[in-house]
């Protein structure tokens, strides 16, 4: 089996990530011990905004998986999910997080203490197939939970029109009835709006702390981008807020002082699809050759401002955009914006990974691809390989392709 | 081919189907592609528009590597070299309700890669309120908007008439189906999928006139020997390849009844509640037959368990596309289920060269030497 490898980080804030997962996780355990609810959700909506302002505690099963990854613990959770039948050819999301459930979630050397169980499962249809699958098998494990079963639309960010809005607006309604019926806590709206407003602080935050990788060369590159912890589990708190505003505070000086996270930056390449949580030390596998991974398609989730006006109408919204804006469902807008990012960026070549795990995100990198090279001229490389699943990934072959990519990219420089 | 007299229009209709719809466009008529059955199709029909699903079919998958990784279903990889290589070149566009990702980014990639007028994707809801119908109502609303620009129109008891077309279709082959399932009608499992697909690419008013006369044909009940065989039920999502079943057919057992999209959940329910056909349009939809893309396990379980019991099917043999992920990850509850009562269960997996397995000949003998040896016990 290939090594787990780690990435480099050059930032200090991004160091001190680990100790903003463990306070999260450290949170979580907490709150289950003081008999503050639970819940269990999907990432990327506007749940999180609503617990928070409820001060309920938010879970998040999904990003759960790269932390497993992360600690080696993929493997085993793969044999136990294998073994109860779940093909292979499924995400590895669900088959880490159905593996973890059924077989070490109590044990004693779960790191960070492992997942609270939940009092409150929101389940949804809506994302991807494998998330919602994801949250069906919970029901079946959490049989003492109360389930909320959400509903969102599918729909291309381009294609969202009033009707659709209508229909998130209901369904966030009827989340905080739910809520207050199962909690016995009251939604304090004015208490929402602060939250709200936290939130797409964070939000410009990130904007202004992408921008930076505007800068040749960047003062931050994929292998910071485990920041986005904070926007995954942190959306609408001041944690966020404080967090990203000394990275961005960090990562300003070093712009300021053209200070890049590699001391030669030669080529500028763009990342496509989730990274590798198994071996995050990829992205620094270009460096040698003087490439560094300036931008990526993932962190676009992020990027959306929220109208703090309407606060339900911006969480609405969100719910609607941040999917869709990863996946297969706008594949026009994600060509656009990756085109959008490689201008902007100055990007001389794009990676795409090409992952067994996620068809939604790696449909339609083939027309990203050609629109790159026909109306940009920018060359790229495919890599198969999988973001949960080691198995479906050689380095060996990795490093030869991406060693031939450098040299080609290098050459069209000429360096 | 097919040469059961029964069945021959149906196949001679599924053979024909190319140069019929060509034909059909080229008297100018707009024909709109569709992957899954949740599509609105009484909406496009009502536009003046004819639905046609999408046949993969069996064969070699090349152009379509260019566009999509090979890790998606074979239905969608052949659908895709199909279109590239201009078998649908009598399509005018693709409309399809949101089911499963795959069909979803499909949807799109044919967008940027073949020519047509259309490209729309209609977001289906997976709850049951009175807010989800009416969003419902409004995504058709939308549909409808998107075709008259198009060139469709919706003239007064326009979609009434589809509405009662379709449904007569579907009342037709849930009686078909209810036959088969009780031995009173000489049809086989193989000829019943080749019975469906024909309804799939054919304009329903004929498709229709063609049913009548099957449903029409005599009762075993009046002579007609009923098949042998231990009896089982297939589940899966697209089952084109007639041959398949007919494969099972070869080892001692009989296909009594079905949940494949390409049969019952196409058709069942055949009608819906409401004052309006769009009431009744949005009812049906909201209680269809759910495919696992649509829906939880534990809804499809005891549905699934029904048609067992219904159709004294024995034991249970899941026909899967490789990689198809709605269907892959219900099967670990689904199959545990189906245990619990009592009911055994194989899953086999179909490639785009029909089924994967070299061992499925064995695997359905050993099945169904295990049936007979339950049977007996
Ligand atoms: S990785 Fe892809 S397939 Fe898996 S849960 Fe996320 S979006 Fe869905
Ligand atoms: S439900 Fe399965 S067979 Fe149907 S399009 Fe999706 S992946 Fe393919």
């Amino acid at each position: 089996m290939e090594a787990e490898r780690k990435s480099t980080k050059r930032l200090s804030t991004a160091r001190d990530l680990a100790g903003v997962v463990a306070e999260y996780y450290l949170e979580c355990h907490r709150a289950k011990a003081e008999g503050k609810p639970v819940g269990w959700m999907p990432p990327m909506n506007g749940a999180i905004e609503i617990f928070y302002a409820m001060d309920l505690q938010p879970v998040f099963p999904e990003n759960w998986s790269p932390v497993c990854a992360a600690f080696g613990l993929t493997p085993a959770h793969f044999e136990v999910s294998e073994g109860m039948g779940y093909s292979r050819d499924l995400c590895g999301y669900l088959r880490n997080i159905v593996g973890y459930l059924y077989g070490d979630m109590h044990g004693q050397g779960v790191p960070l203490g492992g997942l609270p169980e939940p009092d409150l499962i929101l389940s949804f249809g809506g994302g991807c197939i494998p998330a919602m699958k994801i949250f069906q098998v919970l029901e079946e494990r959490f049989p003492l939970a109360r389930i909320f079963r959400a509903d969102g639309p599918q729909v291309a960010v381009e294609d969202i029109r009033d009707h659709h809005v209508a229909y998130a607006v209901s369904e966030m309604h009827r989340l905080i009835g739910f809520l207050e019926e199962a909690t016995g806590r009251t939604m304090d709206y004015g208490r929402l709006r602060e939250v709200v407003e936290l939130s797409d602080r964070a939000c410009e935050l990130w904007d202004e702390i992408m921008s930076y990788r505007k800068f040749v060369p960047t003062p931050i590159s994929a292998s910071e981008i485990g920041i986005m912890f904070v926007m995954v589990t942190r959306q609408g708190t001041p944690i966020a807020v404080d967090f990203l505003t000394r990275v961005r505070d960090e990562v300003k000086q070093r712009a300021a002082d053209g200070l890049g996270v590699i001391a030669d930056e030669k080529v500028r390449l763009f990342w496509d699809n989730i990274p590798l949580w198994y071996n995050m030390g990829l992205f620094n596998s270009f460096e040698k050759m003087g490439g560094v991974v300036v931008a990526e398609t993932y962190s676009a989730a992020w990027s959306l401002r929220l109208d703090t006006s309407d606060p339900i109408e911006a969480l609405a919204r969100k719910s609607l955009m941040s999917y869709s804006l990863v996946s297969c469902l706008s594949i026009e807008r994600r060509k656009e914006m990756v085109l959008k990012s490689c201008r902007d960026f100055s990007i001389d070549g794009a990676v795409f990974h090409q992952n067994k795990s996620c068809a939604p995100i790696t449909l339609g990198q083939a027309d990203i691809r050609k629109a790159l090279a026909e109306e940009l001229g920018i060359p790229s490389i495919t890599i198969d390989a999988d973001h949960m699943d080691q198995r479906n990934f050689s380095l060996a072959q990795f490093q030869t392709r991406a060693d031939a990519f450098m040299e080609m990219l290098l050459l069209k420089k000429r360096f | 081919m097919n040469t059961h007299l029964l069945v021959a229009p149906f196949d001679h209709a599924l053979r024909t189907k190319r140069e019929r719809l060509r034909e059909a466009a080229s008297r100018g008529k707009k024909v709109l592609g569709y992957f899954c059955t949740y599509t609105p199709v009484e909406i496009l029909h009502a536009g003046g528009f004819l639905p046609v699903r999408i046949w993969g079919g069996r064969g070699p998958v090349e152009k379509a590597y260019s566009l999509v990784p090979n890790f998606i279903c074979p239905y969608m990889k052949r659908s895709l070299e199909n279109a590239l290589n201009n078998e649908y070149d009598f399509l005018s566009g693709l409309v399809q309700g949101y089911t499963c990702d795959v069909a979803c980014g499909l949807v799109n990639i044919w967008k940027g890669n073949i020519p047509m007028i259309i490209s729309h994707s209609v977001p289906l809801p997976y709850n049951d309120t009175l807010q989800s119908r009416e969003f419902l109502r409004s995504v058709l609303g939308e549909l409808m908007e998107r075709l008259s620009k198009i060139g469709g129109s919706f003239p007064d008891g326009a979609l009434g008439a589809s509405w009662d077309l379709y449904t007569q279709i579907r009342r037709a082959l849930s009686d078909l189906s209810r036959r088969r399932s009780q031995g009173r009608l000489d049809l086989d499992a193989a000829d019943f999928v080749t019975v469906v697909q024909a309804g799939f690419v054919t304009e329903p008013e004929a498709y229709l006139t063609m049913l009548k006369e099957l449903v029409s044909s005599p009762d075993p009940g009046c002579g007609v020997s009923p098949r042998e065989g231990i009896p089982v039920l297939v589940s899966g999502s697209v089952v084109e390849d007639a041959n398949v079943l007919a494969l099972i057919g070869k080892h001692g057992l009989l296909v009594v009844a079905d949940d494949l999209c390409t049969g019952l959940r196409s058709f069942t329910p055949a009608s819906g509640m409401g004052e309006s056909p769009l009431e009744r349009l949005v009812d049906r939809t909201m209680k269809r037959f759910p495919c696992p893309s649509r829906s939880h396990p534990r809804e499809r379980i005891p549905l699934v368990k029904g048609l067992v019991a219904d159709s004294g099917a024995r034991g249970v043999i899941f026909l899967f596309q490789k990689f198809c992920t709605p269907h892959l990850a219900d099967h670990p509850m689904v199959s545990q289920a189906l245990r619990d009562d009592g009911i055994p269960s194989i899953s086999i997996e179909m490639d785009e060269d029909g089924l994967l397995d070299a061992q499925v000949a064995t695997r359905l003998e050993t099945f169904s030497g295990m049936l007979e040896a339950a049977d007996g016990s």
